[in-house]
């Protein structure tokens, strides 16, 4: 803001350390991936990228990483379309039980995701979809459908009813209203709500330990044996990669923020 | 674009929530054509039965017949009114041409025709520069006419309006009321208007009806209506009324004289309407446009002296304030150009008006 005061020298030191508290844990991970020696410790005499090279060519790490990719995909695909379409179906409808239709679906985040895995636990094991694709899938899609809703709520808050007046008014069927009205205009949220979406899956853990066991090796859930066992360096290597993904997503995120805004 | 007007009607058309009657038993005809305004304050219904016409609300009880079909249970995109709604509701993400193309989109109209249509209706408003710009790069102004090319481009059985000039300051608003009401000439459609605005239902429309508390209170004519007010709300809400109380005196066939305080005031009526009771109280309407400032010599049917009060001056006319004994403070207005006087606070004044210009009000029910 021009003209505006400009922060004093306590609130700036204040506002540093904030930062860099909430950036250590991770910078600290970037020197270990680095390291020269073969347990996880920071590097010795010289930096290296033998860690990295291990993670790109292990079978094992770059499994997980294929599988952890897929699955966040098809978990975010479930997301965005049952999400979308909650957020809509409330937003037109309004009434005080939608009200209550929405809270529920933000329940995953709200409680503990341990309390929620054990349910899971339960009911997969009944329904045979404990440590396959298709259950971690649908559990991170559930559980992925709340920032949906979040991002695509807001979204629709900000959209102008009459718009959707206008174009039945015009002779628009409710399809036609969806493809060419609704949607274009809260694109931008759903974009977010699936990027959000996307990363709860790409780095879930406490679930897939509950309802996986051999055939499902998601990337977290290798960091975590990783660790367990024998404290493979190649592991923050992972993490930096980890670390970097993500922070594009979020980039991603935030360019798209910034051209909703502009336009 | 052809001249296919639709007559429209409403019958006993009511809208409850809850307990709150938004819309209470009102019949109303629109004929082939015609400009009607719905016309009345905030919280009139004018608005629910626009909605109620378009399809965006069910009546609570009641029916809408368009050329005597009942279309009371179809859905808004089924029935064919162009709309223009408050603020234009203009799709944002489209450009101009687009935002006028979305009917004859949904229509699944082919490419070529539909470019043809686009630009009769952008040359309708004069805004064929403009198709490949956004609604945001407009003004307010153009927007409207944007909005008024969407919905007539499709060739709407019906064009219904909400308050499409409120959004505009006052220069504008004046502007495009008279281009309104030549596209209205031009295109020959049934144009159903809603405002709150009374000047703008004046000059625009054919018929007006004037809503309060839900209620239809009085339709006809502009002219009819400002002349001829049945209620003191209609005269009140309709231009600006001076109210005169009295109870009757004498009555003859063709006038009635009452009493107002110590002042005895004649009042012209139809020869064959039915003479009022004796002692039966009466309220008169008075504009205050109809009354003058009378000289020494000059006699009217009606006189009354008071001082003036308060005065202000207007550019075209004076508006003066005369306090009188019995008649209470009477508005008055002059034009400004040949006035009799200079206004001055105090100056005693005499003022004088003929027996038909008042006219005798009901009080309103609420």
């Amino acid at each position: 803001m021009e003209g505006a005061h400009r922060p004093g020298a306590t609130a700036k030191g204040l506002a540093w350390l904030v930062a860099i508290y909430l950036v250590l844990p991770i910078g600290i991970i970037l020197p270990v991936s680095l390291t020269d020696q073969r347990f996880l410790s920071l590097p010795h005499e010289s930096l290296s990228l033998r860690h990295y090279a291990t993670v790109l060519t292990s079978p094992e790490w770059l499994g997980s990483i294929a599988q952890s990719f897929w699955i966040a995909v098809a978990s975010t695909i479930l997301a965005v379309v049952a999400g979308t379409l909650c957020s809509i179906g409330c937003w037109r409808i309004s009434r005080r039980a939608t009200d209550l239709a929405r809270a529920m679906m933000l329940l995953p985040i709200i409680i503990p995701s341990i309390v929620y895995a054990v349910g899971l636990y339960r009911y997969f094991a009944r329904l045979g979809l404990l440590d396959s694709v298709l259950g971690v899938v649908l559990a991170h899609g559930v559980t992925g459908i709340p920032y949906v809703i979040i991002t695509v709520s807001t979204a629709l808050a900000a959209f102008d009813p009459r718009l959707e007046q206008a174009a039945r008014g015009m002779g628009a069927s409710l399809g036609q209203t969806l493809r060419w009205v609704i949607l274009p205009r809260i694109a931008p949220g759903i974009a977010s709500g699936a990027i959000f979406a996307f990363i709860h899956s790409w780095d879930e853990l406490v679930i897939v330990l509950f309802i996986a066991s051999r055939d499902v090796f998601t990337l977290p859930r290798r960091i975590w044996d990783g660790i367990n066992e024998n404290l493979d360096p190649a592991m923050a290597a992972v993490a930096v990669l980890l670390i970097l993904f993500t922070l594009l997503l979020l980039l991603l995120d935030m360019a798209l923020r910034r051209r909703r805004d502009a336009a | 674009m052809s001249a296919a007007g639709h007559a429209l009607a409403l019958q006993g058309l009511s809208k409850r929530y809850g307990s709150f009657t938004a819309v209470d038993d009102v019949s109303l005809r629109i004929e082939r054509g015609q400009f009607l305004t719905l016309l009345g304050p905030s919280g009139s219904g004018k608005t629910t039965i626009l909605m109620c016409i378009a399809g965006f609300v069910a009546p609570t009880a009641g029916a809408v017949l368009l050329d005597n079909r009942d279309i009371t249970a179809l859905p808004p995109e089924k029935r064919d009114f162009g709309m223009v709604f408050q603020g234009y509701a203009l799709f944002p993400h489209m450009s101009v041409a687009e935002n006028v193309a979305f009917p004859l989109r949904v229509r699944r109209m082919g490419a070529a025709e539909r470019e043809a249509k686009v630009r009769a209706a952008l040359d309708l408003v004069q805004l064929e520069r403009f198709a490949d710009r956004r609604p945001s790069q407009l003004s307010g102004g153009q927007q409207q006419r944007v909005a008024l090319a969407r919905a007539l481009v499709f060739d709407p059985a019906l064009l219904l309006l909400d308050e499409p000039l409120s959004a505009l300051d006052k220069k504008l608003r004046a502007e495009l009321q008279d281009e309104l009401k030549a596209l209205h000439r031009r295109v020959g459609r049934t144009f159903v208007n809603v405002t709150h605005d009374q000047e703008e239902a004046l000059s625009l429309s054919d018929r007006v009806a004037i809503l309060n508390h839900g209620k239809l209170v009085q339709e006809g004519a502009p002219a009819a209506l400002y002349e001829a007010p049945r209620t003191r709300f209609v005269a009140d809400f309709l231009g600006k009324s001076n109210f005169l109380h009295g109870t009757v005196r004498e009555a003859h066939p063709g006038a009635f004289a009452i009493a107002a305080g110590g002042t005895r005031l004649v009042q012209a009526v139809d020869r064959d309407a039915p003479r009022p009771a004796l002692s039966m109280p009466v309220l008169l309407s008075l504009r205050p446009e109809k009354i003058a400032l009378l000289a020494e010599e000059d006699t009217a049917d009606n006189t009354v002296e008071g001082r003036i009060v308060t005065w202000s001056y207007l550019g075209a006319g004076f508006a003066i304030s005369v306090a009188t004994e019995d008649l209470g403070l009477l508005r008055v207005t002059l034009p400004s150009w040949g006035a009799p006087i200079a206004p001055a606070e105090g100056m005693p004044v005499r003022l004088g008006w003929s027996a038909a210009a008042s006219v005798p009000v009901a009080e309103d029910a609420d």
